[in-house]
């Protein structure tokens, strides 16, 4: 189930947050650890089991690795056992058809690609479960002793299937006792509906500019129309993403629970190193904790150190996808950072914020171009009409189609990336007093989440609705 | 303070949620759609195996949607916001000026290519056969001007072209673009709906009669009448544009005197008229040429000159036939959409020894039946 859909919305949540606050304490863990395995086998039944799997492989594992705590070796064998099995999943599953191909590539052979469906969420949930080894190894978090309470833990709905990535440790102590309260289930709705604002309203439009000119016959294309729909792309996935966040961050205040924030304003970013730690924090914190760090970061030999970037950014790339495409995309923020590493952070900070920002977003946007094409050779054909290197016009007729259809679209867009509105809301917050504040807390505010409901709704219902031209045709 | 806007909001988001559901249960769900034109999803029946498999849940899904109180409040919602939004076209439906809607033409690829050659293989095995081909443009193209600002769809004479290169020289090509331009200033499209009018269709016929050298019918030997004004069609239904004001429907009676037996050979039904009334209470009033469409319609009419006509069509023929009706003793009206007999032996059968393709733009760039032609 995703949850930009209607039946998501007014029946699977309704009814999870009825059951879920009737029954006692007691009893709803396993009230979510039901409602998320539903959730989760809405699409795909069959996954479920891969689930289950999971969380008693885990949970052995970690009943294991607490049992020889006192013995290094076996508990390391635990702690590996359990890496093991969960990267042999998420590679069984997401990356034996692209090895296939390599291999039929390299040495000839011709075997067949397995196509198997890929599980819903799995890079998402093989990467907590793996943390909650890893935490209970390390003593960062104590074992989970009661199977029910690491089921929930690891099926748990609102991050499952697109994140972010809760890492064991941060959330420990919640899954057994937490606390819902009157202002925290409001505050869960309302970053639940700008979350699903962003997704429904905002990602969902501009990426209709976004496939209308990825469609278009790469010699049809012009060069402004090429960066308008590069530029449509990178508002679409960053508004995809970030209101997913928002949506399972707000789900989870609704459910007690307070997960990190995974995007902080990542297109304000001055540069490339700026904009990593804004983007996908969940992600990045995670292979910083358990890849990075442990390898030796930063505090080895300089080869070492620049070999450790770039394992991370190649496995950041394929973490992406089971495409070459993305082990570009990767290395190429590897290199870029590597390079501001170097000396560039200095030479950019004394250019100023203006001429930061306009680099950072002139590589982002570059960048998406590698993400956005499976074929290589596509997004290098894209780029050149980008660049005008293809003989292309530079605008046409229809470049000012989509300036005056998405003009209004996009300049919302910029604004909604910043902070913009959220540092209004606090000036006002602060500066309003008595009635006057009344009147905004109970009037506007309402008011502007009415609206994204209303307006989600609506669009929702649009994209079902369905006319024949030719009845029975 | 903080707290009575936060209860104010919990409430606001349960009490929406709940009356949308509650809507949906007390509102009895509906066979039909008239306004999309189509059947709507029912409840699904359980079944543990395609609960296991995972229809069930995507048929309840789709039985939720379809049956959404409300629907079209929704999507007319919408459409007011995209259009706030300074968009010139919601759902693939263009907002042109006066009122018109366009259907945006794409790119027909090969496919005008391909079904031309089928009808050039026809053409081909049916020597002894007269075949002619009219296809009309649609109002995209007879009215582009009309079309938002620096809207670009694909051009129609390009296709248009393509077809007339393509076709054999034994297949006479009517090219009925220029004669509607000529009259363009007339009410020949409609404005919110996918056909041209019998107006339309008109100019239509007198193009097709002039190439066969038939002696047509001036336009003074009808009598016009409007049978509806509130004609709402199938582009209005996509865009939902509330402010689009309704078309009406044009009919030509002639003063002359003739007689037709109409038979609808998939339903068994047969009349004398070549209009069906009832569809005018409905919201596809196009349906009153010709009962819509049909698998099979032959038409005999009190014109005892022996000569047959067989037309494969898509739905802009229905408004034509009443034209070309009073020419033809016979007319056997065949669409290949829902016929799936052999053609052959229906032509010999009948002694056809004439056969006209009649299709608009957008239907044959899309079109997938043609190829039953040669069956």
């Amino acid at each position: 189930m995703i949850f930009s859909s209607l039946t998501f919305l007014f029946i699977f949540l309704p009814m999870t947050l009825l059951l879920y606050f009737i029954f006692p304490r007691k009893i709803k863990n396993i009230i979510l650890l039901i409602a998320s395995l539903i959730f989760y086998a809405w699409g795909e039944p069959i996954y479920i089991l891969l689930m289950i799997f999971s969380s008693i492989v885990d949970y052995i594992h970690g009943m294991l690795i607490e049992r020889y705590r006192d013995d290094g070796i076996k508990a390391k064998l635990a702690v590996i056992s359990s890496v093991i099995i969960n990267l042999s999943l998420l590679s069984f599953f997401k990356y034996s058809d692209f090895f296939i191909l390599n291999i039929n590539y390299l040495i000839g052979t011709s075997f067949d690609t397995l196509n198997l469906s890929l599980p819903i969420g799995i890079s998402f949930y093989t990467f907590q479960t793996m943390s909650y080894t890893i935490d209970v190894y390390r003593g960062e978090a104590p074992v989970q002793r009661n199977p029910i309470a690491l089921a929930t833990y690891v099926t748990l709905f609102p991050q499952l299937i697109a994140g972010p990535i809760v890492r064991y440790q941060t959330v420990a102590s919640q899954i057994n006792n937490r606390k819902e309260t009157i202002d925290k289930f409001a505050e869960g709705i309302k970053r639940f509906l700008i979350g699903l604002g962003k997704k429904v309203l905002l990602a969902n439009n501009i990426g209709m500019l976004w496939s209308s000119v990825q469609n278009t016959p790469q010699n049809e294309l012009t060069v402004v129309t090429a960066w308008l729909g590069i530029i449509a792309f990178s508002f679409q996935i960053y508004f995809d993403f970030s209101g997913y966040s928002d949506m399972a961050i707000g789900l989870g205040k609704m459910f007690g629970f307070d997960f990190l924030e995974n995007f902080n304003y990542p297109y304000i970013s001055k540069n490339i190193t700026e904009f990593w730690r804004r983007w996908h924090i969940s992600l990045g914190t995670w292979f910083k904790d358990y890849l990075y760090i442990p390898m030796g970061g930063n505090r080895v030999s300089k080869v070492k150190a620049y070999r450790n970037l770039f394992i991370v950014w190649f496995l950041t790339g394929l973490w992406h996808g089971a495409s070459w495409n993305f082990v570009v995309w990767g290395l190429y923020f590897g290199i870029i950072i590597a390079i501001e590493r170097v000396g560039f952070l200095k030479v950019l900070k004394r250019l100023g914020k203006p001429i930061g920002h306009f680099y950072a977003m002139f590589v982002v946007t570059v960048g998406w171009v590698f993400f956005v094409f499976d074929k290589l050779n596509e997004g290098i054909e894209y780029l050149k009409v980008m660049f005008g290197l293809n003989n292309v016009q530079f605008y046409n007729g229809q470049t000012f189609y989509y300036i005056i259809n998405y003009g209004l679209l996009l300049i919302a867009l910029i604004i909604f990336s910043t902070p913009f509105i959220t540092k209004l809301h606090s000036k006002i917050m602060s500066k309003a007093d008595g009635s006057l504040k009344i009147l905004y807390e109970n009037g506007v505010i309402i008011g502007f989440y009415f609206i994204i409901l209303i307006l989600t709704t609506a669009y929702l219902v649009d994209a079902t609705y369905n006319p024949f031209l030719y009845f029975r045709f | 303070m903080k707290n009575s806007s936060n209860k104010i909001i919990i409430i606001m988001f349960i009490v929406f949620l709940l009356s949308v559901n509650i809507l949906n249960i007390v509102i009895p769900d509906k066979e039909f759609s008239e306004l999309e034109n189509r059947v709507l999803s029912q409840i699904p029946k359980f079944q543990l195996n395609k609960l296991l498999s995972g229809q069930f849940t995507n048929k309840f899904e789709e039985y939720y949607v379809d049956q959404f109180s409300y629907r079209e409040f929704w999507v007319g919602f919408k459409a007011k916001v995209e259009k706030l939004l300074n968009k010139t076209e919601n759902n693939g439906i263009y907002f042109g000026e006066n009122g018109y809607l366009f259907e945006d033409y794409e790119s027909p690829g090969n496919k005008i290519k391909d079904n031309t050659e089928i009808i050039n293989e026809f053409s081909g095995k049916h020597p002894d056969i007269a075949t002619y081909f009219l296809l009309v443009p649609n109002s995209i193209k007879i009215y582009e001007e009309k079309l938002p600002l620096f809207a670009s769809p694909y051009d129609q004479l390009d296709s248009i072209k393509v077809m007339k290169d393509k076709l054999n020289k034994s297949v006479e090509f009517i090219d009925v673009y220029e004669t509607l331009m000529k009259n363009k200033d007339e009410y020949i499209y409609f404005k919110t709906d996918h056909h041209w009018t019998m107006r339309g269709a008109y100019y239509g016929y007198t193009a097709l009669a002039k190439e066969l050298g038939l002696n047509y019918y001036k336009m003074d030997s009808f009598n016009s009448r409007i049978v509806s004004k509130n004609f709402l069609g199938t582009y209005y239904s996509k865009a939902q544009d509330w402010s689009i004001s309704s078309d009406s429907i044009e009919v030509f009676y002639p003063k002359f005197d003739i007689q037709y037996e109409v038979s609808y050979k998939d339903t068994n039904k047969s009349t004398n008229s070549l209009y069906e009334s009832s569809h005018l209470e409905e919201k596809d009033k196009y349906s009153y040429f010709l009962d819509g469409n049909h698998a099979l319609i032959t038409i005999n009419t009190s014109i005892k000159n022996g000569k047959k006509i067989a037309i494969f069509k898509d739905s802009y023929s229905h408004s034509f036939i009443p034209f070309l009706v009073n020419h033809y003793e016979e007319i056997h009206v065949i669409d290949l959409r829902y016929y799936n007999l052999s053609i052959n032996d229906y032509l010999e059968k009948n002694n056809i020894k004439e056969v006209l393709f009649l299709y608009n733009v957008s239907t044959f760039s899309k079109d997938n039946n043609i190829r039953k032609i040669n069956y």
